[in-house]
């Protein structure tokens, strides 16, 4: 399936203009935070490593319409400083007294040898190798590069039951990765790249995009149920939903500033996490909006988008579907309805006639 | 055949009913929910929510129609299939490329019932070509898709409208989607929107909104109400606000349903400039198209509040007819202008016997003399035609000011009809004040008559304006011989008739000799060799004639429908059956039913004759007489 171009162009044209605005150098950034790992609760250590970012965003293609990480890359990439920074780092913050999941994020593909090299990777794997705590390893990447040959090569390394790729899927749907997404890749793509994984006893994560362009919230709730379902039918034992936020420089922002897209409701995303986990109980299911209460993230009516926001993290951590059946009740649940139903209908935000 | 058929038009306003058992369905709700009660709800959105798992993301949902128990069984269908998500994958709607509209346009059209599915019109593509084959598939509703954009430009809103609603035929619905205050929903119908929904009832939360019929409130401050979903505890919004959409649909029903809806709509537009100067497009530009649609033969009070009165579709279509249609009498010798009065008709006021009094003091033979009626809005009104629509029934507010556009309107009419009369003609100015004199002063300007004033001093029906008016005539009598003139009621069923049917159509009507029946206010019923002919309804003041008596002038009559078969069946006229016609058929007209060149019955319009060109299903009339067979 080719892409379509049309709406690559116009994606393109954007990225141009922000590129030129990335800051020449970027530090490692990294963090710890409350994690569910497969194992039980514990911690996550995660890097945004600063490569030089997303091939797929670099290229002429333009990358996906609702991505704007690539920004964060720099535009020099000083490797021997990132491995030194990452060392220290692993160091000072992998305790003994909890199990961590370490997350290696580059906004693009760490599996890629051109943002990558392959002897730096391994290098990583060699330094994380050394802590028993560690009990997951994250590796983020387009399936493109998920080859045998790659998780071979990251095998001899580490244990391969460590490893969890995570790939960004967004939608099992071909339609909306080449129309809403311009993702590049299709189902198929995914599909040889997970069982690639699996056959290697490794785990993978798919990401689903809640709400991308041009598709009804309606019709995204349907949409990623759906791919959900395809995905662990597939053997995907994690899903983590991601509700769309703004980015800026993408052409989704362009739609959102000329009010043609409202970022997703909360209550959605709560019904979606209650419905997979209630269908698939074994499945870990990781909902964490990014700048949640936000206009630009998924927000509610703003009274009871905290409430949500803690429910959602309470059961990202816990995986206890009771959590999503507290009663928060907010008049706001009625408008929900009401949006949903006629943003199908019109494909319009319909709040754009009231403001 | 198409689900719906229009009835009771005023403009682009109607109503829409099922074809099938006239159940009346628009201007109309859809719930967007499960609806508790179903006051004026036409129907509800079957769409399951939240959104359950299923194999398709496109899967078909429904609006259900909602129809009472003991008609169910017999309507064309129960509901209106939303089988494929328009546009997707698209753009924003209002941005959708041709490319994917032309693909949703293919897999509309590859439906396998797309009659009763619903197609979604994008703006952009409202001229499209392939809106026809959508037409060919007899889909009956239509959603109106990215329109709230046109709302704050009233040039694009109006002129997108009338393109539309000439495009389209009359039976096919317009939803406009999305959350629509129920201020707009008069003029919106008067755009020629039929259904709307009840979203804009669940805005409720904080930012939320509160509704009344004429304004919308934010949630944290608005007036009271005490109705008694808001004398709940805590007040129930929702319902609040779902019982003002319903009552507002209940009264614009009631209007359209009492003729009376172009007031509401006047009212309205004062809710919101942009649709106030919408109607100013509609009433300038577009007028045409709604006055074609306009019914005259009415008999509801017509008050005429606001400027945009003027402009009245209905009052246009009066001043226009006048100037096409209005023979004054061969015998007038004598014009006599005069003031209106508030009691209407206006001879039965006080002011007018005073001056049918001095008329007959003046004159021995009164009937050289006409009279006509300056006025505003209607402008000039002929004693022959007071006691039609709408002379008989408008009401305005006097305070003796006219404005510049009422002068215009009424001088150019007044000078119009003058001119029609002999050269010789003697007019006679029994008005006072500034208005009526600029009036005729534009007549002086513009005609070459000699006027005479009789009340420049003071009131017209003071006596010094009275005795001076009986003293002018009084000389004219003796310097003027006149004859043969036919009586009053003769000259206004002449009248009548030509503003009804068409000029030159009383001449032949009513050359013999007339007998009358009946006095008012019970119908005259007209006899030529004692053959009842025509009835005069007092009701609206217009002629019903009978089909043989029709006959004689269908040659110039502008209300005819060539029908396809030689008879008449049953007690209505079906779009099938309509050859041809008219276009200056109004809804509510008189219309002569032809078959080859024979007139077989009479019946009345329910649509206009441009509409009913233009339906391929439905009722369009129905029969008041038919002719029988030993009429020949």
């Amino acid at each position: 399936m080719k892409i379509n171009k049309e709406f690559a162009r116009k994606i393109y044209a954007i990225r141009q203009k922000q590129l030129k605005r990335r800051s020449k150098e970027k530090n490692l950034i990294a963090w710890v935070e409350d994690h569910r790992l497969r194992s039980g609760k514990g911690k996550a250590l995660v890097f945004i490593l600063p490569t030089k970012g997303c091939s797929w965003a670099l290229s002429k293609s333009g990358g996906c319409s609702i991505c704007g990480y690539l920004y964060d890359n720099p535009q020099n990439v000083d490797f021997e400083s990132m491995i030194s920074k990452f060392k220290e780092t692993v160091k000072s913050k992998i305790t003994s007294d909890s199990i961590y999941s370490v997350k290696l994020f580059t906004s693009g593909s760490i599996l890629d040898k051109r943002e990558m090299p392959d002897e730096l990777l391994q290098k990583m794997l060699e330094i994380l190798n050394k802590y028993d705590q560690i009990k997951e390893i994250v590796l983020e990447s387009r399936p493109e590069y998920v080859t045998p040959k790659k998780l071979d090569f990251i095998s001899q390394t580490i244990s391969p039951e460590k490893i969890e790729i995570a790939i960004g899927l967004e939608s099992a749907n071909d339609e909306i990765l080449r129309n809403s997404i311009n993702k590049g890749f299709y189902w198929a793509n995914f599909e040889k790249a997970t069982k690639n994984v699996l056959d290697k006893g490794m785990k993978v994560k798919a990401y689903l995009i809640f709400k991308p362009p041009f598709v009804s919230e309606y019709d995204s709730i349907l949409d990623t149920l759906n791919s959900a379902e395809k995905c662990i039918k597939l053997g995907v034992d994690t899903i983590s939903i991601n509700a769309v936020a703004i980015h800026r420089g993408t052409y989704l922002n362009e739609l959102f500033e000329k009010k043609h897209y409202r970022t997703p409701w909360l209550w959605s995303l709560v019904y979606i996490c209650k419905e997979i986990k209630m269908k698939f109980p074994e499945v870990r299911i990781i909902c964490e909006p990014v700048s949640g209460g936000n206009e630009r993230g998924a927000h509610n009516c703003g009274l009871c988008d905290e409430k949500l926001i803690k429910m959602l993290k309470e059961f990202t951590l816990s995986q206890n579907i009771a959590v999503l059946d507290t009663k928060v009740k907010c008049d706001c649940y009625k408008e929900w309805k009401s949006y949903l139903i006629h943003e199908k209908i019109e494909l319009g935000d319909p709040h754009a006639l009231l403001n | 055949m198409r689900f719906f058929q229009p009835m009771n038009q005023q403009g682009f306003a109607r109503t829409l009913v099922e074809t099938r058992t006239h159940y009346l369905l628009s201007p109309g709700l859809i719930s967007i929910d499960l609806p508790q009660n179903q006051h004026n709800l036409s129907g509800y959105w079957n769409m399951p929510f939240p959104p359950q798992y299923c194999e398709n993301i496109e899967n078909a949902n429904s609006i259900k129609w909602i129809f009472p128990d003991k008609i169910q069984s017999r309507v064309l269908t129960e509901e209106f299939l939303f089988s494929i998500q328009p546009f997707y994958p698209a753009f924003v709607s209002p941005k959708i490329s041709e490319n994917d509209y032309n693909n949703y346009v293919e897999s509309f059209l590859s439906q396998s019932d797309p009659k009763n599915e619903i197609f979604s019109l994008p703006l952009p593509f409202i001229d499209h070509p392939s809106l026809d084959l959508i037409l060919e598939t007899e889909c009956s509703l239509f959603i109106l898709n990215g329109f709230y954009s046109l709302f704050s430009n009233q040039n694009r809103f109006t002129e997108t409208m009338i393109k539309l609603k000439e495009r389209l035929p009359p039976d096919i619905g317009l939803y406009l989607p999305g959350p629509i205050p129920p201020s707009y929903y008069s003029f919106l119908v008067y755009s020629g929107i039929d259904f709307f929904d009840t979203s804009i009832a669940y805005y409720v939360s904080q930012k939320g909104l509160f509704l009344t019929e004429s304004n919308t409130y934010p949630i944290s401050k608005h007036p009271n109400c005490f109705c008694p979903y808001c004398s709940e505890k805590p007040p129930n919004i929702l319902g609040h606000n779902l019982m003002v959409l319903q009552n507002k649909i209940a009264s614009i029903r009631y209007a359209l349903k009492e003729n009376d809806f172009r007031r509401d709509v006047e009212k309205e537009i004062h809710n919101f400039v942009p649709f106030a100067a919408a109607l100013k497009h509609f009433d300038g530009k577009f007028t045409k198209n709604f006055q074609k649609r306009f019914p005259l033969r009415i008999n509801a009070p017509l008050r005429c509040i606001g400027e945009e009165s003027l402009y009245n579709p209905a009052i246009v279509e009066y001043r226009e007819r006048i100037k096409e249609r209005y023979v004054p009498d061969t015998n007038s010798r004598i014009v006599l202008i005069i003031p209106c009065s508030a009691k209407k008709p206006y001879s039965f006021s006080k002011s007018h016997k005073l001056f049918g009094q001095a008329i007959r003091d003046g004159l021995k033979n009164t009937r050289m003399l006409s009279e006509l009626i300056v006025t505003s809005p209607l402008g000039v009104v002929p004693r022959e035609l007071e006691s039609i629509y709408p002379a008989r029934f408008y009401d305005i507010p006097v305070v003796g000011k006219w404005s510049e556009e009422e002068i215009n309107i009424s001088a150019e009419l007044l000078a119009n009809i003058l001119q029609n009369y002999p050269k010789n003609t003697v007019i006679i100015n029994h008005t006072n004040g500034k208005g009526y004199k600029e009036i005729i002063e534009y007549v002086k300007d513009y005609t070459d008559f000699e006027i005479i004033d009789t009340a420049l001093t003071s009131s017209p029906t003071s006596s010094v304006s009275l005795s001076m008016l009986t003293n002018t005539l009084r000389e004219l009598d003796e310097q003027i011989s006149q004859n043969g003139s036919s009586p009053p009621i003769i000259r206004m069923l002449k009248a009548i008739a030509d503003f009804q049917f068409g000029k030159g159509v009383g001449e032949i009507l009513f050359k013999s000799k007339v007998k009358i029946k009946g006095r008012y206010p019970r119908n005259r019923e007209i006899y030529i060799d004692n053959h009842h002919v025509a009835t005069l309804t007092t009701a609206d003041g217009f002629l019903s004639l009978s089909p043989k008596y029709a006959q004689n002038i269908i040659e110039i009559a502008k209300v005819n429908v060539e029908f396809t078969a030689e008879r008449v069946k049953g007690s209505s006229i079906y779009a099938p059956g309509c050859e041809k016609a008219d276009e200056n058929i109004l809804p509510r007209d008189e219309i002569f039913i032809i078959h080859d060149g024979k007139v077989i019955g009479t019946a009345m319009a329910l649509v206009s004759g441009v509409d009913m060109n233009k339906m391929r299903s439905g009722m369009i009339a129905t029969i008041k007489k038919k002719r029988k067979d030993d009429e020949n």
